[in-house]
């Protein structure tokens, strides 16, 4: 307890001085507090940016587990914490759909965004079954039987967004099954208790080359190296994007030379060839976005979110 | 297949691994021993130190740490009366009260040795058995999962104790309690009254400690008038490993039983290790020629539920090792060490990377002899706890908890509830109702909705659940259960009926 306190005092202390220190950044560990249980896609990758940004820096970054409620437990209290650039945090699509839906107060804009680091693409993934093996025989079936087709997400989560933004752009209707993380979608998907899912290579990859499972459309602008033979959602007429990214963010209010100071490093962080590598080895990719081309990104996505909650909310 | 499976041996048995898996058998042991820290929280911990290893050899280590945690609860289950991890809670009906007559060396002993043969029992299923076992397990949809928590909910029967009204109603309360919070499909909050608190909902963990851990230190506190100041049990570091490993022998059907119950439940992914501990001590319970005796400290009950929890290690690695589904929590961080290393896990992890595979079931065998033997050499150390005063003990479990509790989740509210609820459980004991129907029903309760909700989103046809025919089975299990405890109750109180006073209103 003595000790949250001194470090408590020592954060006071130093967001007071901050600008004065800004050059000097970061002088001492960087709290990295991950709204998200340990094992999941979130934590995993930011483990590998911590460490990353650890290496590149010197200074210890401890990644703090905060789960619950959908991420938004360890958000509030990090939107709490001092604005002094040494506790950071993580977000991604579902903060757009939790405000858009109700469950949070917080948005994008509650925080500042720093950069976007890591993109996972996601892909439209069909059961073996007897009605439709691929992108044009489920639309098909669809159109023939409104709700027949069982499609696992997470309800009101990042992968009830991408089915709602199929549907819209099909004129068609699934009928939605509530499954947590990907992890349960892929096993009730290869178990036959759902037809469709959204996927990524890392946990439903095996599956498709073993084919047991169909990758039907990805969700990116082009198409994969993991999957070159998986058409793009685009080339099927669909215009909808299907990537789940992660970025770090400050606190709103923290001086802006200290934000200019982690985007450097962070962009420092992504160039490197470990960094890349292990981030790779899990299924995604790592990018980066600055600070302007992460918020715009962010503003746009929070247009489609608002557009398609109603669907979300049923 | 041989080569394969020497590569892997070859591997494990290299001095470094070696070295650290007993590192790691030790932290598995002491981390689980403590209540309030977790097999899980122990394996995060030791996940970016497996980074700068080898695959096999990052696993390896974490499958050590992973083996010693599932016995490490044991200890503080016998000598404490405190479950050490989520898994060992019915491993305190019976290790607990054969500790406090007299007996903790042989306690341990019995739960160490139940332990090392329900690993060992549940890694021959996985070599053997697993792809077809994992086919089954997927296959399972929410219907028969949603039977299977029925099913174990008339394990309540077993545990009720003096009173099954008061076992009912500490069953209902725990199955309410487990509704507080977002609500497991939408994440809507329940129950919350908008207070900042109660939003997140009550986590397990902070649960379980609140009531078993607070209460019981509570009534050791209670219980200090004409011992003040003594040990727990005095004089008792006394222990045969020897004699008691031919003891938990000499108990072959219920060991194998556990075990097997142990691997059903740890290969279903979702279930886990507290459930198997529970099921396998209830059918120990209703299988022995003396269910009277059970609570009050027999061997049986230590081996059951040791060995039932300690199976499902092996049987969480059945569907990661076939499919590549994670059995447990702690599974799902195993694979994440192991994607980051570039190894793709899924159903061609056999196929792919033989070694790796085989490398594994080595080192759960290997992981389960360290266990073993750093179990048996430092026995004397732990038994050593029960020679301290109490007025040190307390307080510094006490502390272990609420740092648990604080650690699990870095929230500071989870510490209010915890008081609230180590209250609530206290203010329980000290009325007579039995604690572990409460636990069942926050550990049961959540899966129980979120597989009917799921149920009947993927089909609205309420017939399902008896048409589909292992739902259909575990339903009729269920009903045969309740009907059994209900008998066996009744016979009970007809036996007792002139002797005592029927005093409960039910």
């Amino acid at each position: 307890m003595f000790r949250k306190i001194a470090v408590a005092a020592g954060l006071m202390a130093a967001s007071m001085v901050a600008p004065a220190q800004a050059q000097n950044y970061p002088e001492k560990p960087i709290e990295f507090i991950v709204p998200w249980g340990p094992g999941g896609g979130s934590d995993t990758l930011m483990r590998i940016v911590a460490q990353g940004l650890a290496d590149e820096t010197g200074q210890a970054v401890p990644v703090i587990n905060m789960p619950g409620v959908g991420g938004n437990v360890g958000l509030a209290e990090f939107a709490k914490r001092p604005a002094d650039g040494y506790t950071i945090s993580q977000i991604h699509e579902g903060l757009l759909i939790s405000n858009a839906t109700g469950i949070t107060d917080l948005n994008w804009n509650s925080f500042m965004p720093i950069g976007l680091l890591a993109s996972s693409p996601q892909y439209l993934t069909l059961s073996k079954n007897d009605n439709f093996s691929n992108f044009e025989e489920m639309v098909a079936y669809a159109k023939e039987h409104p709700g027949a087709i069982r499609a696992g997400v997470t309800l009101a989560g990042v992968p009830h967004l991408h089915m709602a933004m199929i549907e819209d752009a099909l004129g068609i209707q699934f009928s939605y099954v509530g499954y947590e993380g990907t992890g349960q979608r892929i096993r009730a998907l290869v178990g036959g208790n759902i037809d469709v899912a959204i996927g990524d290579v890392s946990s439903a990859g095996q599956f498709v080359e073993n084919g047991d499972l169909i990758f039907a459309a990805v969700g990116t602008p082009e198409r994969t190296d993991d999957e070159p033979t998986v058409p793009t959602l685009k080339e099927l007429g669909v215009d909808a994007d299907l990537t789940v990214t992660r970025g770090v963010v400050l606190p709103k209010g923290t001086p802006q030379e200290v934000a200019d100071q982690l985007e450097a490093i962070l962009a420092k962080v992504m160039k490197r060839p470990d960094v890349i590598e292990k981030i790779k080895n899990v299924g995604s990719e790592a990018v980066f976005l600055g600070q302007e081309e992460y918020k715009t990104y962010l503003g746009k996505l929070d247009a489609t979110v608002g557009r398609l909650v109603g669907k979300l909310q049923g | 297949m041989l080569d394969a499976f020497l590569a892997g041996a070859h591997q494990v048995f290299a001095f470094d691994t070696l070295i650290y898996m007993l590192i790691g058998s030790v932290a598995g042991i002491v981390a689980a021993a403590i209540p309030g820290f977790t097999v899980t929280m122990a394996i995060i911990l030791t996940l970016p130190l497996t980074f700068a290893m080898d695959p096999l050899q990052g696993v390896s280590v974490m499958l050590s740490v992973y083996v010693g945690g599932y016995t490490g609860g044991l200890i503080s289950a016998a000598l404490l009366g405190i479950p050490g991890t989520p898994s060992s809670v019915a491993t305190t009906f019976d290790a607990f009260p054969m500790a406090r007559g007299g007996e903790p060396g042989r306690a341990l002993s019995l739960g160490v040795w139940a332990s090392f043969f329900g690993t060992v029992i549940s890694t021959v299923i996985l070599i053997v058995a697993a792809p077809p076992l994992a086919l089954i397990a997927v296959k399972l949809g929410p219907w028969e999962y949603f039977s299977l928590i029925v099913f174990a909910l008339t394990v309540v029967a077993s545990l009720v104790g003096n009173s099954l009204m008061r076992g009912l109603i500490a069953g209902v309360i725990g199955l309410g309690l487990a509704t507080i919070g977002p609500d497991p499909m939408m994440g809507r909050p329940r129950l919350t009254f908008e207070s900042d608190i109660l939003m997140p909902g009550l986590p397990f963990l902070v649960v379980l400690i609140g009531i078993f851990a607070i209460s019981q230190l509570m009534s050791e506190v209670e219980d200090q008038g004409e011992k003040s100041g003594q040990a727990l049990i005095p004089d008792s570091i006394d222990f045969k490993t020897w004699a008691v490993m031919r003891e938990v022998l000499m108990h072959p059907v219920n060991l194998v039983r556990s075990s097997l119950i142990g691997v059903v439940i740890g290969a279903l992914p979702g279930a886990g290790g507290s459930i198997a501990n529970l099921l396998a001590y209830d059918q120990a319970k209703r299988s022995s020629k003396t269910p009277e005796k059970f609570g009050k400290g027999i061997a049986d009950g230590v081996v059951a539920s040791e060995a039932g929890n300690s199976a499902t290690a092996g049987g969480g690695l059945i569907p990661m090792i076939a499919l590549g589904i994670p059995g447990s929590a702690v599974d799902a961080i195993l694979m994440a060490a192991l994607m980051v290393h570039g190894v793709s896990v899924g159903p061609r992890l056999i196929m792919d990377h033989p070694d790796l595979a085989y490398g594994m079931f080595v080192a759960m065998v290997v992981s389960s002899l360290m266990m073993l033997v750093v179990c048996v050499l430092s026995m004397r150390l732990f038994l050593r706890v029960t020679d301290i005063p109490k007025q040190f003990i307390v307080p510094t479990v006490m502390i272990c908890c609420v740092i648990g509790a604080f650690a699990l989740n870095n929230r500071v509210s989870d510490l209010y509830l915890l008081g609230a609820i180590g209250l609530i459980g206290y203010g329980l004991k000290s009325l007579d109702y039995p604690l572990a129907p409460l636990v069942l029903g926050v550990i049961l309760g959540p899966i129980a909705e979120t597989n009917l909700r799921r149920a009947l989103m993927s089909d609205g046809d309420w017939t399902v659940f008896f048409t589909r025919p292992i739902s259909a089975v575990l339903l009729v299990a269920a009903l045969l259960s309740v009907i059994f405890s209900v008998r066996s109750i009744l016979k009970m109180r007809q036996k007792n009926r002139p002797a005592t006073d029927e005093q409960d209103g039910d």
